[in-house]
């Protein structure tokens, strides 16, 4: 998967959790918690469904290095399974 | 029941219900004689260890809280640190709090090791929490599990569970509101707590344990709420450690769930108010306490049971808030016609946010101004987040970006939710220091 498909898929997740922000800008630098209206808990929930549709887990204890969209895809993508 | 200390606690229950269920984990069940025996077990080794103060990296899990009940039988000082703290953070404090000896993720207390100290002398009995804890000038309160008994007993008076209930633990251990209102009020009242499993477990613990009574802050109880994980056994929820909106209240209430507001601090070993009918925020004072309201309204308490020690190693900050046994809140209260007790606002330059965590403002607002070149700021909540006031001409989007590297510092829920830029000065009083009241009631949206 490239890492296009995995931002795409994470705006995808977000706008679903967040109906309101449909159509708001979510670029690889867009800083989670100052730009979007996701908070703390938001982001347990955004996290929580990735991993699951991704299979993958991340770390509760890295959670805290993902500010912006770009690090949840790296994360996501780091634990990938390679193809 | 009114319990002494933890072994008295653990001993009753082990002896009037040993075969009910004291803690659940996973699909992991232990009775209250077998919580005790794995308690008692693990307290001989600790002994044996010669170490003096136990660190515990809390993952919330039943070896967890064996571990905790444990070492404070073997007669060790106890720390809650929280495991998701900066490792240079939990450095300082190993430090700070005299820590010999850790338990949690295998990791992290590998790469802690190396800064571990001798120990103490005289830790008997303490347990330690920290207050506004994600910073270098985090207090370590010092508690005991008498203190805690006390504070749980409290709680109980006004809320009791009967032994066929499940308290579900969501909240962490390391904050005392988890640790006395998620635990402790449980086991005391000789229920079962269902430990939850972890941040990522929130969305599923309510449908896997089927609890009948919760603790929450207000942040989570909304969370719970909007993704409709409630569960329809519960029957009680005891909600503080922040402001809770009266509309989630009213929507808990609407679904037949009792809900509790309680009122409390770390220094008091958790609540000493609590709402038992009627008007949630009107707040009945718990048995042991004593609350009075000095002239400018500061709520003013009175805890023998429950009072902390003092900070740990911080006697010039304890004599500033604890002055002939009276606690000095920073809150502002009034009572009603009936005597009960409600909160109306704060003094201190101090932000509580719903997930129960305190923002020291001056501290706060000065790191951001030294990143941004710009000491004409302030940070009020708006839509329950810490929002920026930021005056001058500037992009909000380059203002979170300068502030990357110091939020990525800060637990998600202290962050800044949002900035907003404003022209006008910010209002001050002749002194100089920000009007905060007057510029929290703007009513500021992230």
């Amino acid at each position: 998967m490239t890492r296009a498909e995995v931002l795409e898929q994470i705006r995808t997740t977000v706008y679903n959790c967040y109906p309101d922000m449909d159509g708001q800008k979510l670029e690889e630098d867009t800083v989670i918690n100052t730009e979007t209206a996701i908070d703390s808990m938001g982001f347990i929930l955004i996290i929580c469904k990735l991993e699951a549709l991704f299979g993958v887990k991340i770390p509760e204890r890295q959670w805290a290095k993902l500010s912006t969209v770009g690090d949840v895809a790296d994360a996501i993508l780091k634990r990938l399974p390679k193809e | 029941m009114r319990f002494d200390h933890f072994e008295q606690l653990l001993r009753y229950w082990a002896d009037e219900r040993p075969d009910a269920p004291a803690l659940r984990y996973e699909t992991r069940v232990l009775s209250f004689s077998q919580l005790r025996d794995a308690v008692e077990k693990r307290a001989e080794e600790l002994r044996a260890s010669g170490k003096s103060c136990l660190g515990l990296l809390s993952d919330g899990s039943m070896d967890c809280v064996i571990e905790l009940f444990a070492a404070n039988l073997a007669g060790m000082q106890l720390v809650m640190l929280d495991e998701n703290a900066p490792s240079v953070l939990l450095r300082q404090l190993l430090a700070y709090t005299d820590i010999d000896t850790l338990w949690g993720d295998v990791d992290l207390v590998e790469e802690l090791s190396p800064f571990l100290t001798p120990g103490v002398t005289d830790g008997k009995g303490k347990i330690l929490f920290f207050t506004s804890g994600t910073t270098e000038r985090a207090k370590a309160v010092v508690l005991t599990d008498h203190s805690l008994c006390q504070s749980a007993f409290n709680g109980s008076a006004k809320l009791p569970l009967s032994p066929s209930d499940t308290l579900l633990c969501l909240l962490p251990l390391g904050h005392v509101f988890g640790f006395v209102c998620g635990l402790l009020w449980g086991l005391s009242c000789g229920a079962c707590v269902a430990l939850g499993r972890g941040t990522r477990h929130y969305i599923d613990d309510c449908a896997f344990y089927r609890p009948t009574a919760l603790s929450a802050v207000p942040l989570l109880l909304g969370f719970l709420m909007k993704q409709r994980l409630l569960n329809p056994e519960l029957k009680l929820i005891l909600v503080g450690a922040g402001d809770c909106p009266p509309a989630l209240l009213q929507s808990a209430a609407a679904m037949g769930i009792r809900v509790s507001f309680g009122y409390g601090l770390t220094e008091t070993s958790s609540g000493v108010a609590i709402s038992v009918q009627g008007d949630p925020y009107a707040m009945e004072i718990c048995p042991d306490d004593t609350i009075t309201l000095a002239e400018d309204g500061e709520i003013l308490i009175q805890a023998p049971t429950c009072m902390m020690q003092g900070y740990y190693k911080r006697p010039e900050s304890t004599a500033e808030v604890l002055i002939d046994g009276v606690f000095h809140t920073g809150d502002l209260g009034r009572f009603d016609e009936e005597g009960k007790l409600h909160i109306t606002g704060r003094k201190k330059d101090m932000l509580v946010l719903p997930d129960g965590t305190k923002i020291f403002l001056p501290e706060y607002e000065a790191a951001i101004a030294k990143l941004l070149g710009n000491p004409e700021l302030a940070v009020v909540l708006g839509d329950s987040r810490p929002l920026l006031i930021y005056c001058g001409e500037a992009d909000e989007q380059e203002i979170s970006r300068k502030l990357l590297p110091l939020m990525t510092e800060l637990p998600r829920g202290q962050r800044l939710g949002g900035v907003k830029i404003v022209q006008e000065p910010l209002p001050r009083t002749a002194t100089g220091k920000i009007k905060r009241w007057e510029l929290q009631q703007k009513g500021w949206q992230a």
